[in-house]
This record gives structure tokens, C-alpha cells and sequence, in this order.
């Protein structure tokens, strides 16, 4: 199951969110060498503020898994803010679309596909419940056929642009209830993935 | 018409196709845009019982897709083997500076520029558990890469191959539905095996279908006389072998 931790939300989930960012130093800093802030060991931007929705996967003993970081579109975010120049047509903004940004899961995790399918299953759902139609995200171009592999109506916003030698684009994935039954069917799931689904804490 | 809104327009006009031949003249109209004389759009596989379920769409000199099949060049090709390697797409020339390629994978690269597959840039297209893919975009000698058009060359590629798994996908189940060749499962059975890969019990199964358990058991019961198995490892096994599910549908 997925935590969805935001707003007031966070103080208790303190411990884990910290987890959260020295793992993701670990993977986005340390080994990817992505040029991004560090606060200590913690890789913390300037997007980790309190509009950001965080969805965190646990192993049996609490620990981080995996998480990703979800962003209101009508605020500052990284594709608005950073990459604008990857929208051919202007930055998709509106209540109803959000941003998806840092989905990974934690070093050295003994099934890191799981930990990512739930996560992607967890966002679906929480599009669902929170009346997000649509998701804009980042993706570098090596990635982008198992982006459109979940199975998602995915279309791209702008050509791919060259960043530290790799291609990066901006993609938007539209999201329906039926895009929700379709991969709870492919991947045998019933029901939420999400723990308490129905409320986010304000801010 | 910018190059965005050329890959744009395909991506829009490949998501309402449900036809494989439809997608291969999309397809084909793209490569020309872009300003490739030839693609090649394939899982990489080499027998013919893994070629019925994977995607195909080859669009090469006629002379060069014969020398294919009777030398099997399929295996050793060091444009597909350097996909193994490599998530970033690359130019065919840029190949033997890469890796030290064998004597017979130059004499690959040869017998292509001979029939007229003088330089190419491919795309690795890989998806985890799944069979490795790539797209290849072909030029005639004396024709130049378009170096500007390959961004829009990598989209294309990904949203193609991403047309042509859900396209193949539903192929593959009609296919089923119809009891075409051999011991093909009917979209239940398929639907049960698919859970028993999972680990599935009948219950679960039961519950996930919406079925009662003893029926989900008479599925897989009558799954397991199509292929003439006793255990459902030995009918997991056989359908994967067949193709009639595949890792894709069990990994998710």
C-alpha cells in the first residue's frame, strides 16, 4: 500500500520523508548525476514545498520503497519553471492537471518493478479521486517506451531537447476512470492501492 | 508543418488505428517526412513460434530482408546486438567505434550497404520483461542523415512500437477468441493462465474474475487438455512457449 502524505500530513511522516530525500540524493545525485540542490544528504528543491503530494511505498518494516512527487500545475512547478522550452504549445496548466516528477524507487530494492507498478497504480487512482484529468511529466527519451507501455493515452508536448547528453521530453498522460480499470485488470488488483485514499491534509 | 507538429500528427492518427498494415503506411509516410528511405519496427526474435506474437513491421530492400532469412543474420546483426547494450538511439557508422565488432558482423554491415542499406540510425526500444526492441530508420547509399529530424525520428519510433504492442496485443486475442491455429486459449482461459502465472489460487482467481472457483477450475482444467498437460507449471510454461501469454501480461 501507498501512503499519500501532504501538507499538515508531513510532521508525522517526518522520519519517512527524510528517507525519502536521502534516498533520492542516493539515486538522482550520486549515481544518475543529476545537477540538482542538496541539503546535506538530502536532495530537497525548491518544488519540495507545501503544495507538493508525496506517494510513498513501504517495505514490511516501515522503510522507504519508492515514492513520487506529485505538483499542482496552477503553482510553480518543475516543467513551468525549468523546462518550459520543452512545450512546443505553452505549459499545460489547470486545476485538473498535475505533475509527476521524482518517481523511483530505493536503491538495492529486491523488486523494484512492483514497487513501480504500484506507484504508477497509486497515481492513477489518486487522478481518479482527486478529479486530476490529466499529468504532465518529464521523461529522458531511453525511458519513454515503458512510459507509453502502462497502457495510458500519453502524447508529447514538444520535441525532445538534448540535457547532459541525453534527450529530455515532456510528455502529457490523460487519465480516466477507465484508464484506472484497465490496469487494476492487466495487473490483477481489486481494489485501492492507496491507504486512507479520501482525504488530503491543507497545507 | 514544424517537425513537432509532424510527429504530433502521427502520434494522434497511430493511437486510432487497430490495424497492423494501416500502421505500416503511417509508418512508411513518417520515415519519408523525416527523411529516411527505410524502417524496420521489431521485437527482436529469431524462431518463428516467438515471431507470431511480436512485432514485425519491416520495410527494407527486398534483396537485403532474402539475405536475412537464408543466412540468419537476425542473431548476430550488430545493429540489434549493440541494443542490448545501449538505451541511447545511434547511426549504424558510429558502430565501429563503439565496439569491436566480429568479422561477421562487419561482413553484416556490408552485404546491408551491398543491397542498398547503406546507413541507418536505430532506436533501442526496451520494455523490462519483454523481448528487446528497436526501431530502424534505413537510408540509401548516398543519401545523408538527417540530423536535425532525429529527436522527432526517436518519437516516432517509441509511439510506433507502442501502436504496434497494442495493436499485436488485440490481433493476438481475436486470434484466441477464433480458435485459430494450434492450442490457442479461449479470452477466459487466457484470462485464468495469465492469474496462474500470477501465483493465483482458484479463489483468487474466482474473486478477481468475478467467477465461481469451481469454474475458473474448469478453465483451467480445459486449458490443460488443449495442451495435453498434466500440471498447470507444465500449461504456464507451454503457453508462454507458444506465446499464447506472454512476460508483458504477467509482469505488470
Amino acid at each position: 500500500m501507498l501512503q499519500v502524505i501532504s501538507g499538515s500530513g508531513r510532521a508525522a511522516a517526518a522520519p519517512l520523508l527524510a528517507q525519502m530525500h536521502r534516498d533520492r540524493k542516493t539515486v538522482f545525485v550520486d549515481r544518475l548525476g543529476w545537477r540538482v540542490p542538496v541539503v546535506g544528504d538530502q536532495e530537497i528543491d525548491q518544488f519540495d514545498g507545501g503544495d507538493a503530494v508525496y506517494l510513498v511505498a513501504t517495505d514490511e518494516a516501515g522503510a522507504h520503497a519508492g515514492s513520487l512527487r506529485l505538483l499542482p500545475t496552477e503553482g510553480p512547478h518543475l516543467l513551468a519553471d525549468v523546462f518550459p522550452h520543452l512545450c512546443e504549445r505553452g505549459v499545460p496548466r489547470g486545476p485538473d492537471i498535475w505533475e509527476i516528477t521524482r518517481l523511483f524507487t530505493t536503491p538495492e530494492h529486491p523488486d523494484p518493478r512492483s514497487v513501480r507498478r504500484q506507484l504508477v497504480l497509486g497515481m492513477v487512482e489518486f487522478a481518479v479521486l482527486h478529479g486530476i484529468h490529466r499529468y504532465t511529466c518529464l521523461t529522458h527519451v531511453p525511458y519513454l517506451s515503458s512510459v507509453l507501455a502502462v497502457g495510458w493515452d500519453c502524447e508529447p508536448l514538444g520535441l525532445p531537447q538534448d540535457d547532459g547528453g541525453v534527450l529530455l521530453g515532456a510528455v502529457v498522460i490523460d487519465v480516466t476512470p477507465e484508464t484506472l480499470l484497465m490496469m487494476r485488470a492487466r495487473r490483477g488488483v481489486t481494489g485501492s492501492v492507496l491507504l486512507r485514499p479520501e482525504t488530503l491534509d491543507a497545507a | 508543418m514544424s517537425a513537432f507538429g509532424d510527429v504530433d500528427d502521427f502520434v494522434k492518427s497511430a493511437k486510432g488505428l487497430s490495424r497492423m498494415d494501416e500502421l505500416a503506411s503511417l509508418l512508411a509516410d513518417a520515415v519519408e517526412t523525416l527523411g529516411f528511405d527505410y524502417v524496420a519496427l521489431m521485437h527482436h526474435v529469431t524462431t518463428p513460434e516467438r515471431a507470431r506474437w511480436a512485432v514485425q513491421v519491416i520495410d527494407y530492400p527486398d534483396a537485403w530482408r532474402a539475405l536475412i532469412r537464408q543466412r540468419g543474420y537476425l542473431a548476430e546483426d550488430p545493429v540489434l546486438t549493440h541494443c542490448q547494450s545501449s538505451a541511447a538511439a545511434f547511426l549504424w557508422s558510429e558502430l565501429p567505434s563503439r565496439f569491436a565488432m566480429s568479422r561477421r558482423q562487419q561482413e553484416i554491415l556490408q552485404s546491408a550497404m551491398a543491397c542498398g542499406l547503406a546507413e541507418g540510425f536505430t532506436v533501442p526500444l526496451n520494455i523490462p520483461g519483454e523481448f528487446i526492441g528497436s526501431c530502424s530508420f534505413g537510408l540509401a547509399p548516398g543519401r545523408e542523415a538527417p540530423r536535425r529530424a532525429l529527436p522527432a525520428a526517436q518519437y516516432v519510433g517509441c509511439f510506433a512500437f507502442e501502436a504496434a504492442r497494442r495493436i499485436q496485443r488485440t490481433d493476438a486475442l481475436l486470434d484466441a477468441e477464433h480458435g485459430a491455429a494450434g492450442h490457442r486459449l479461449t479470452p477466459r482461459q487466457f484470462d485464468c493462465v495469465v492469474l496462474v502465472a500470477q501465483g493465483k489460487s482458484d479463489w483468487d482467481i474466482a474473486q478477481l474474475l468475478g467467477l465461481a472457483a469451481d469454474t475458473v477450475h474448469e478453465h483451467i482444467e480445459a486449458a490443460k487438455r488443449r495442451y495435453g498437460v498434466a500440471t498447470r507449471t507444465q500449461l504456464v510454461v507451454r503457453t508462454l512457449f507458444d506465446s499464447q501469454i506472454t512476460f508483458a501480461d504477467i509482469i505488470r
